[in-house]
């Protein structure tokens, strides 16, 4: 038990290292100043667009809403060139997959943000890293 | 009558262009020699830089099971997020984590290599001594920092920040030249081994003007004229008197160091020196990066962020296709 937590807390240090990681990964590009980096975010839905481009992907998805339709989510992630070394390649994820996005909401009021990890029914995880 | 006017007009654009292109050929003073066979064999009796190289551990091995994945790599290699909006007042930002693993020297001055490329710098500027003027510009950029740069448009850093990409680069060596492809913003480095000195008064340029030498075996490259446009650190501008040394060598048959000093007796009071460590990847190629492409990211003339997510607010189709 007490080793459970232990290698809970070791997890949670390394997994917020590795955020504090990727976070410098991306700023080669641009800043964070668009995304909330305080707040994570959890939405699930169904892959609707894929935007496999430089120099950030762009993945969209319907999330169900309480009205009966669904929401359009966006989610900016790192670049092909860097994910595709690391296992996240163009047919990775497919349209109509069913995933668990954890993400930095936009300031700007959009629905989405920065991609944090992406959860698939497969078990496989997505991360800014890569696919696990 | 008609027909007479076109070939007037040809002649005239004929004879612009062939001027225009004269001059251009005039501008460029050096002449090389053709490389003889004993030229390309020379090559083969210097250290192998050959390949592609990435800062830090760098990623997977894709299809090799990965198990050279170094996570920490890349951050180390980009700088920490903070790093922009205060370099100097961060602490040193030279522990890389990946370091260790990719079996890199200490740092030497203070660390601050890695930070801050996406302010296009490059470089944090971390223990960084500068002048009280070019302090009082730092310091100015630290009270009022902008959203972001301008390579979030896409503007490509220059040097020195685009040494500092996560991304990874390859060394093509032919006789008289050492090119250095760079993977981020789609760039390139020309560097002179011919024995051509450095312009004396060169034209400011991104990447500046670059000559390289062999000392044994190392690739000690001289550069000088930047654009204005490029950084010392985050919102730390250099003078038009900055200059680059770079100092590469293989410390082991898959590792190089890259030793680099930037002197400008304007800005700096004194040399400013970091080491970062490259690592090659056998299995990896040079891929395409347009940043044009898709660039959903952007700031405005005032450094506000504009981003342009394609889903308005409330959540509906993406906009742009």
């Amino acid at each position: 038990m007490k080793t459970n937590m232990k290698r809970t807390l070791l997890s949670a240090i390394v997994a917020a290292g590795l955020i504090a990681a990727v976070a410098g990964t991306a700023m080669a590009h641009h800043s964070f100043s668009a995304f909330n980096t305080t707040d994570t975010k959890t939405v699930t839905g169904t892959v609707k667009k894929i935007e496999w481009t430089n120099p950030h992907i762009w993945i969209y998805i319907d999330v169900p809403n309480d009205k009966g339709g669904s929401d359009t989510y966006g989610f900016e992630g790192m670049s092909p060139n860097y994910l595709e070394r690391r296992d996240w390649t163009r047919t990775t994820l497919k349209l109509g997959d069913k995933i668990t996005v954890s993400f930095n909401p936009l300031k700007n009021g959009d629905n989405g943000g920065m991609f944090r990890n992406g959860k698939l029914s497969n078990g496989k995880v997505l991360t800014m890293n890569g696919a696990q | 009558m008609r027909s007479s006017t076109k070939i007037l007009s040809a002649i005239v654009s004929a004879a612009f262009f062939s001027a225009a292109f004269s001059w251009i050929a005039s501008a460029q003073t050096y002449s090389t020699k053709p490389p003889t066979a004993a030229d390309w064999s020379a090559l083969a009796k210097l250290p192998d830089f050959s390949g592609v190289w990435e800062r830090g551990g760098g990623g997977g091995a894709a299809g090799a099971g990965g198990a050279a994945r170094g996570n920490a790599a890349p951050a180390a290699a980009a700088g920490a997020p903070a790093a922009p909006r205060g370099g100097a007042a961060a602490p040193p930002r030279g522990g890389n984590p990946a370091a260790p693993a990719a079996g890199a020297p200490a740092r030497g001055a203070g660390g601050g290599a890695g930070a801050g490329a996406g302010a296009g710098g490059g470089r944090g500027g971390g223990g960084m001594s500068l002048t009280p003027e070019y302090d009082a510009k730092r310091r100015a950029y630290q009270a009022n920092p902008p959203e972001d740069t301008q390579a979030s448009n896409c503007l490509p850093p220059g040097m020195p920040g685009i040494m500092t990409q996560p991304y990874p680069m390859e060394f093509l060596l032919s006789p008289g030249k050492v090119t250095i492809v760079i993977e981020a913003y789609t760039q390139v480095r020309h560097i002179y081994t011919d024995g051509r000195k450095l312009p004396e008064d060169p034209d400011p340029r991104f990447f500046g003007t670059s000559i390289g030498r062999w000392e044994g075996d190392t690739l000690v490259v001289d550069t000088v004229g930047f654009s204005p446009q490029t950084l010392l650190a985050a919102g730390v501008p250099h003078s038009d008197k900055m200059r680059i040394l770079e100092r590469f060598r293989l410390t082991d048959p898959d590792t190089m160091s890259i030793e680099t000093t930037i002197t400008d007796p304007e800005a700096l009071t004194a040399p400013y020196t970091t080491t970062s460590s490259l690592r090659r990847h056998r299995n990896w190629t040079i891929a395409e990066y347009i940043c044009e492409e898709n660039n959903r990211n952007g700031v405005d003339d005032t450094g506000k962020v504009k981003i342009n997510t394609g889903i308005s607010a409330g959540g509906t189709t993406p906009k742009k296709d």
